[in-house]
């Protein structure tokens, strides 16, 4: 499965629009994680637990939007974006990770 | 000075009250300048204060010149009682109590007594007001404590509700079928370079999502699946409004298709998903 953010696949043709193909997953409600983030966020420099859940959570996304596209007999996803949404939540920390593109089958 | 020693020197003694006649002069000779120039606060003159300040400090400059020791500034006594007389009973005998009159006795006394003034401040009130202190906090501890068991009254029961049901997955596959099976076209990039397309023009379409006031029923792990349950299908609703609007315009696909997520309403309560993209009419 090829994963891409523009609009065509270089030297590849297009040979049909499966469809659009998403995912999301959400972050949040852990008051430890909370707790120790915002530690760190005091004293400074990288939460990288909070990253390792944020890398979680886009792998979530990203997987569930492969397998729809896989079932859409796809064989590759252009347009692909990606967004971070703050939902508020537990210290305003609730996070949605959304992944979404065009499913395409290439020749 | 030994005063009160029987045998006292005579010398001594008139030398003492030589001091304490000149000091007490003095106090009365500053006490009359403020009088006459009228330096005073709210009626209250200024000479009350400095008379006796004066009175004690030239008697000690004076008994430490003359006898060599202190003799206790006892000028400085006798203005007190002089310029208090003076003040408060013989010139104005109307002068009621109030907090300047409260606060001008207790300066007047400290600049007489120091040493007992200072004490009644510092040990007896302090050591009042470090009771009184204490006792009230003991009654706030006691009126908190108080509170709290109201507290757990109120709050006792409201767990019994508490749903323990597992919230089931959203229908991925289904929603994905769904989607997909509008004969409309869903692209996220913004060029179709493979088929001619006509551009009919920007379309948007908002769904809203209320707060759930389930959701704190369910504990902070389920409600952060239902949560989630609810946002996929608002956008799954919100694509399909969007697929609408392109269709009733003569198109049947959106180019440059983006969505976002944001909270609105007062404190945030509500979710605003909203889909957005360019219509066209592939041919």
């Amino acid at each position: 499965m090829i994963l891409t953010s523009s609009n065509t696949l270089e030297n590849k043709k297009i040979l049909e629009y499966k469809g659009l193909v998403t995912g999301e997953s959400l972050i949040g409600a852990n008051i430890y994680k909370d707790l120790f983030s915002g530690v760190r966020d005091v004293v400074g420099g990288r939460t990288s637990r909070y990253e390792e859940e944020i890398k979680k959570a886009r792998d979530i996304s990203i997987n569930s939007m492969i397998e729809k596209a896989e079932s859409l007999n796809a064989n590759a996803i252009i347009g692909l974006k990606i967004s971070y949404d703050n939902l508020g939540g537990t210290m305003g920390n609730t996070i949605l990770v959304t992944a979404y593109g065009t499913a395409v089958k290439f020749e | 000075m030994e005063i009160r020693n029987k045998k006292i020197d005579r010398k001594r003694l008139r030398r003492a009250i030589f001091c304490i006649g000149i000091g007490t002069a003095v106090g009365l000779l500053v006490y009359g300048i403020f009088l006459y120039f009228k330096i005073d606060i709210f009626g209250w003159n200024l000479g009350l204060i400095f008379a006796p300040l004066a009175a004690g400090y030239v008697e000690t400059i004076l008994a430490n010149r003359i006898i060599g020791e202190d003799i206790g500034a006892i000028s400085a006594f006798i203005l007190f009682i002089d310029t208090t007389f003076y003040s408060f009973i013989l010139k104005n005998p109307t002068l009621g109590f109030n907090l300047i009159t409260a606060g001008a006795i207790i300066v007047i006394l400290q600049a007489a007594f120091p040493t007992l003034i200072n004490y009644i401040l510092l040990v007896v009130v302090g050591g009042i007001l470090s009771i009184f202190v204490n006792t009230f906090k003991e009654y706030w501890a006691k009126l908190k404590l108080f509170m709290k068991k109201q507290q757990y009254v109120k709050w006792d029961g409201p767990d019994a509700e508490l749903n323990t049901d597992p919230i089931p997955d959203y229908d991925e596959t289904g929603s994905n079928e769904k989607i997909n099976s509008l004969n409309f076209f869903f692209i996220t990039s913004s060029d179709m370079k493979t088929r001619n397309h006509d551009i009919i023009g920007i379309y948007q379409s908002e769904v809203i999502l209320e707060k759930d006031k389930d959701l704190i029923k369910l504990g902070p792990q389920k409600a952060e699946i239902k949560r989630l349950n609810n946002i996929k299908a608002g956008k799954d609703e919100c694509l399909i409004k969007l697929s609408k609007q392109i269709k009733e315009n003569g198109g049947n696909g959106v180019l440059d298709l983006s969505m976002t997520y944001n909270l609105i309403g007062v404190g945030g309560d509500n979710i605003q998903i909203t889909a957005r993209g360019m219509g066209i009419n592939i041919k």
